[in-house]
């Protein structure tokens, strides 16, 4: 949406820019300033309830339970008192050992499935499509009763593999996703690569997965958020053995008999939200700056 | 599995019938194995944490099951319970399907908004799109007591703002016209996911379509008719896809919610006995299942929930996937 | 694809074989039968026992680390880890597989009926006879609530009841004398005590009577007008015995007097209730229902409160009812698989019953002793405040809620009847209760299994 500028015919005095009417000039200001506007409002609705989380954060347990919105006194040692009451960093290395696991398997096992459900042709391939839908159906209240007992069949109960396994076998939400855009890449992109001999792996691995990056980035970040913060998996498999909790059953645990310590809680999560964020951060390259198929299509 | 070019086939003496079926044979072995191996994790995946769990469900659910003796058989009864006697069961189908109704497609309506606002915003891009990914990254739990505080109709903020340009606020999560709406303004604030992917759409699409719509006259909201929005229609398939199956399967935050707003904030994650307050308007299917399974010693009843629900959601899903042929364009020339 | 579908179709084949068995939950009966207990001897052989209990709070696992000391003292060669935190959920997950514990403590007597009724936790009878202990050493109320159908497979370990807490500086500013004793006078001193603020909100209330709100529950407040849960054929009695109808119209009309939107606004601005803002402490609520471990609270977050304790009013047609409550408390057993069972009874025995632990459990976690001869006992933290559930729960007028294979279901759907009632959406009392006496009975007779369908 830019102006253009037309060449003056004298190549000594640089170009003048053409003169924007004043009423044009005002209206696009304001548009943008209606655009911004409505997205710091947006903004500042989604902030606020993490500030609220923030606040509470600094508070001293009765303060957290009453419905009061500003600390008195500023509690800062409640960061420190998370450290106190949990060997967090022993939870950490847990979440990270559980979260880099299962995000690892879901790449290297859903990547290939989604390619084979939108770029290969094959009978069976819009049932099998249909078949990956259907796996995200039934509720995991009733699946984790037959599966418990599976993984305590195989003695794995009391350590954090239930949950790190499945994924290394694909994972229907990613899959879902990546197929999705994996059918927007032109068919001619691969066929140029078929035509120069590229077997399908090879094309996958340099050809589909560079153009997908935005989606292979999302998917492995939402994996990595969903196991980072999962809780009910963690307590169910490893809730008895405290050497394989994760963070989120540790943040679980600042409670007595009839009280849960909402102050501490909340400077755990933010705690252990921070991680998240400043990998969130590092990723946006990876997301949003990912390869755009501008001026390549026919 | 080359194409010669076709100088090169007029130059070469032509290859025989049965060397060219051979050949072909070859190749359609070749990318059968292909696909076999491909595909091979995600079968053993789906026999072993799919289809397994939905057989053993639909085995329970025509037994009694109490998770801590032996299942027995005892045919439909659970079925005739669901169908005929259980008063509690019209009060989840009604809420869950009214999250399908109007929660699906506000969320998607709204993940889509926000992500168009910020590729047009020009400054701050990395803090806005930063501020609005960040409520998906708190954990549930965390965020509903957030909400729940946020919304007390005594003492919260928001009715506080409310109250001072004259306007008594609702009872929010203690009115039962209310809950849903606040649930669901919960949810919309961590739709960061969706967001996010819309985003990564929006910006995938050619600013050659854009260009040469403008160049054809196209005013703003034409191009996003005619060149956005099919541009995207695979991920706004994807998006109503998995909202859908999100709002069937809608647990913790309901669950959490009536605790904390039923007055035992202290306590929330214990078995609540306020499940659905205020007045079972949040109670929802899967919460319903769960307290049957879980909480009433009934997991074959809520095995036959389960198999209503799959295979409601199934029919759902058919339904939108079906019909999505009419307008979903997948660039890459497929369907 | 042919090859693919072939092996897809004995993958499945595998699943519904592993399934059939696998959702049975119960291959390894290892030591099904509550089994012969070994014959006693003097000395235990040595063992490492698990311990697992719902306390959580580093202060409250103290406390039961420190019973548990003086256990390993009577037996050498014994030693108890005791693991806190543990929810119902890990306990009937532990039943189907992993780990389990060798004595198991629930905060849910409700869930006594499952656990007895499944043989998830053994048959302790064979235990008692060997050592001549008797159930009667318990009274009646905790002794009902940990067995079920002829089992016992639970005793109790520390219970509590519910009182009547009064501020009494409110009461003698308004010129009440004494705790009321009857529902009526209870509605009397109520509206006499409520303060309104100057826009009409409330600022104190005398006495909250909506259910659902902190302690307040039928359960808890059902023994005012001495409701039954069940008749004697079983089936549920909220509509047959006509207490219920006459205290939820009591209770509807202490309801309207206030407004129920008014009150719900009320409770929204109240602090937490294990808080230090609890509303009765800063004084929100000139009368209050709670538990015995209140008094404790009130020492330590609010000690100049000037309150009393005493009995819950009873319906004045029904005065003999007065001195009695609902008690209700944890459960304690062995679960099925747990290894070491002699050693495992030795530890369960010596919690539940022997005095000198139940002192220390009942003083370091400040609810009430179980056994009537330690509730006499002069080691007991003395407070005139705490004797008061102390004798309530002694009373014989106490009552507690049925055990049934459902857990707690038939309470949540009344729980959710009322909560309708309240907020004033039903017409007809009678028809209403008779319509969830219906419910309920249903809903069990599919929980026990679909065999008495109505």
């Amino acid at each position: 949406m830019s102006t253009t500028t037309p060449a003056l015919p004298v190549a000594a005095t640089p170009p003048a820019r053409r003169v924007v009417p004043r009423a044009v000039r005002r209206r696009r200001f304001l548009i943008g300033v209606a655009e911004h506007s409505l997205l710091i409002a947006t903004a500042v609705a989604f902030i606020a309830p993490l500030i609220f989380i923030a606040l509470t954060s600094l508070m001293t347990t009765d303060q957290a339970l009453s419905p009061r919105i500003w600390p008195e006194p500023f509690r800062w040692s409640n960061y420190t008192d998370v450290f106190d009451q949990a060997p967090m960093l022993r939870y950490a290395l847990n979440t990270m050992i559980y979260s880099c696991g299962a995000t690892l398997g879901m790449l290297v096992s859903s990547i290939p499935v989604a390619y084979a459900l939108s770029r290969l042709r094959w009978r069976g391939r819009d049932a099998a499509f249909v078949l990956v839908l259907v796996a995200m159906m039934l509720p995991p209240q009733v699946t984790i009763v037959p599966l418990y007992v599976l993984w305590a069949k195989l003695d794995l109960v009391g350590t954090l593999w239930p949950l790190i396994i499945p994924n290394w076998f694909g994972d229907a939400f990613s899959i879902f996703l990546l197929r999705q855009f994996f059918m927007t890449i032109p068919e001619s992109y691969l066929d140029a690569a078929r035509v120069d001999g590229c077997g399908e792996l090879r094309i996958l691995v340099t050809v589909v997965a560079r153009l997908a990056k935005p989606a292979i980035a999302a998917v492995a970040l939402f994996m990595f958020l969903l196991t980072f913060s999962d809780f009910f998996g963690p307590y169910l498999y490893a809730g008895d053995e405290e050497t394989s909790w994760t963070l989120s059953v540790g943040l679980a645990q600042f409670r007595t008999l009839h009280q849960v310590q909402w102050n501490i809680t909340m400077a755990a999560t933010l705690m252990v939200m921070a991680p998240v964020i400043v990998l969130f951060f590092l990723s946006q390259k990876a997301f949003v700056e990912g390869v755009t198929l501008t001026g390549v299509k026919e | 599995m080359s194409l010669a070019p076709a100088t090169d086939r007029q130059r070469r003496p032509s290859v025989p019938a049965d060397a060219r079926r051979r050949a072909r044979k070859k190749a359609q072995w070749r990318r059968r194995m292909t696909v076999l191996a491909f595909m091979s994790p995600w079968l053993v995946g789906f026999t072993a944490f799919f289809a397994y769990p939905l057989v053993s469900t639909v085995y329970l659910s025509f037994t009694h099951y109490d998770l801590l003796s032996p299942s027995r058989w005892i045919g439909l009864a659970n079925y005739e319970y669901l169908f005929s006697e259980d008063k509690q069961i019209w009060p989840a189908v009604y809420n869950t399907l009214w999250l399908v109704a109007i929660l699906v497609p506000l969320k998607v309506m709204f993940a889509f908004g926000v992500a168009l606002m910020l590729t047009r915003a020009r400054r701050g891009i990395g803090f806005f799109r930063t501020v609005f990914y960040l409520p998906a990254l708190a954990p549930p739990v965390a965020a509903t007591l957030g909400f729940v505080y946020l919304l007390n109709p005594a003492t919260g903020p928001v009715n506080g703002a409310l109250g001072l340009i004259g306007i008594e606020g609702p009872l929010w999560f203690n009115d039962p016209g209310w809950s849903k709406p606040a649930l669901s303004l919960l949810l919309l604030w961590g739709v960061g996911n969706t967001m996010i992917i819309f985003l990564a759409a929006l910006i995938d699409v050619p600013k050659q379509l854009y260009e040469s719509a403008e160049l054809d006259g196209a005013g703003a909201l034409r191009r996003l008719r005619w060149v956005t929005l099919p541009a995207i229609s695979p991920v706004i398939l994807f998006s109503v896809v998995i909202g859908t199956i999100e709002a069937l399967q809608l647990f913790t935050q309901a669950f959490v919610a009536s605790t904390i707003a039923a007055g035992s904030a202290s306590s929330a994650g214990d078995p609540s006995n306020d499940l659905g307050y205020p007045e079972d308007s949040t109670l929802f299917y899967p919460v319903l299942l769960f307290q049957q399974g879980f909480r009433f010693f009934n997991m074959g009843y809520a095995a036959a929930m389960a198999v209503l629900l799959f295979v409601v959601s199934f029919a759902i899903t058919l339904v939108i996937v079906r019909n999505s042929r009419r307008w979903v364009h997948y660039a890459g020339g497929g369907t | 694809m042919r090859r693919t579908t072939t092996a897809l179709a004995a993958a499945l084949f595998l699943a519904v074989g592993v399934g059939a068995c696998g959702g049975t939950g119960d291959d390894d009966n290892s030591d099904k039968a509550a089994g012969a207990p070994a014959a006693k001897t003097g000395k235990l052989e040595p063992a490492d026992l698990t311990l697992w209990v719902g306390f959580s709070a580093p202060r409250e696992l103290r406390v039961f680390k420190g019973a548990v000391k003086e256990f390993e003292k009577l037996n050498p060669g014994v030693t108890v880890h005791v693991v806190g935190g543990i929810s119902d959920d890990k306990l009937i997950a532990a039943s189907r597989g992993g780990k389990t514990p060798d004595v198991a403590q629930s905060f849910s007597a409700d869930n006594s009926g499952a656990f007895c009724g499944s043989g998830a936790w053994i048959d302790l009878k064979p235990y008692m006879e060997r050592d001549g202990i008797s159930d009667e050493i318990f009274p009646p109320a905790p002794r009902s609530y940990t067995q079920f159908d002829g089992t016992r497979c639970a005793l109790p370990m520390l219970a509590d009841t519910f009182g009547l807490y009064y501020n009494e500086d409110m009461l003698k500013k308004a010129g009440l004398d004494g705790p009321p004793k009857t529902a009526s006078e209870l509605t009397e001193y109520a509206k006499k005590l409520t303060v309104k603020n100057p826009d009409g909100s409330l600022k104190v209330v005398g006495f909250n009577p909506v259910m659902g709100w902190y302690t307040n529950t039928p359960a808890s407040m059902g023994p005012m007008f001495g409701g039954t849960w069940v008749d004697d054929s079983g089936k549920s009695s909220l509509g047959s015995d006509p207490a219920w109808a006459k205290f939820l119209t009591w209770q509807k009309d202490l309801i309207d007097f206030y407004g129920y939107d008014n009150l719900v606004k009320f409770q929204a601005g109240l602090g937490d209730e294990y808080s230090a803002s609890n509303a009765f402490e800063k004084e929100r609520l000139a009368m209050h229902l709670d538990g015995e471990w209140r008094t404790a609270f009130i020492a330590d977050e609010a000690p100049d409160l000037n309150y009393g304790t005493a009995p819950l009013p009873v319906d004045d047609d029904n005065r003999d009812l007065y001195g009695g409550g609902y008690t209700t408390g944890n459960i304690a057993g062995i679960p099925k698989r747990a290894e070491h069972k002699d050693q495992a009874w030795a530890l369960l025995k010596f919690l539940t019953t022997d005095d000198r632990a139940m002192v220390m459990l009942s003083n370091g976690l400040r609810n009430v002793p179980t056994t009537e001869s330690s509730a006499k006992s002069p080691d007991l933290k003395p407070d005139p405040k705490f004797e008061t559930f102390v004798k309530i729960f002694s009373s014989d007028k106490t009552t507690t809620t049925p055990v049934t294979a459902a857990g707690s279901a038939y309470q949540e759907l009344f729980n959710g009847f009322v909560n309708k009632w309240q907020a004033g959406r039903v017409d007809d009392l009678q028809a209403g209760l008779d319509d969830i006496d219906k419910q309920i009975d249903a809903q069990l007779a599919n929980v026990e299994g679909g065999q008495d369908v109505p």
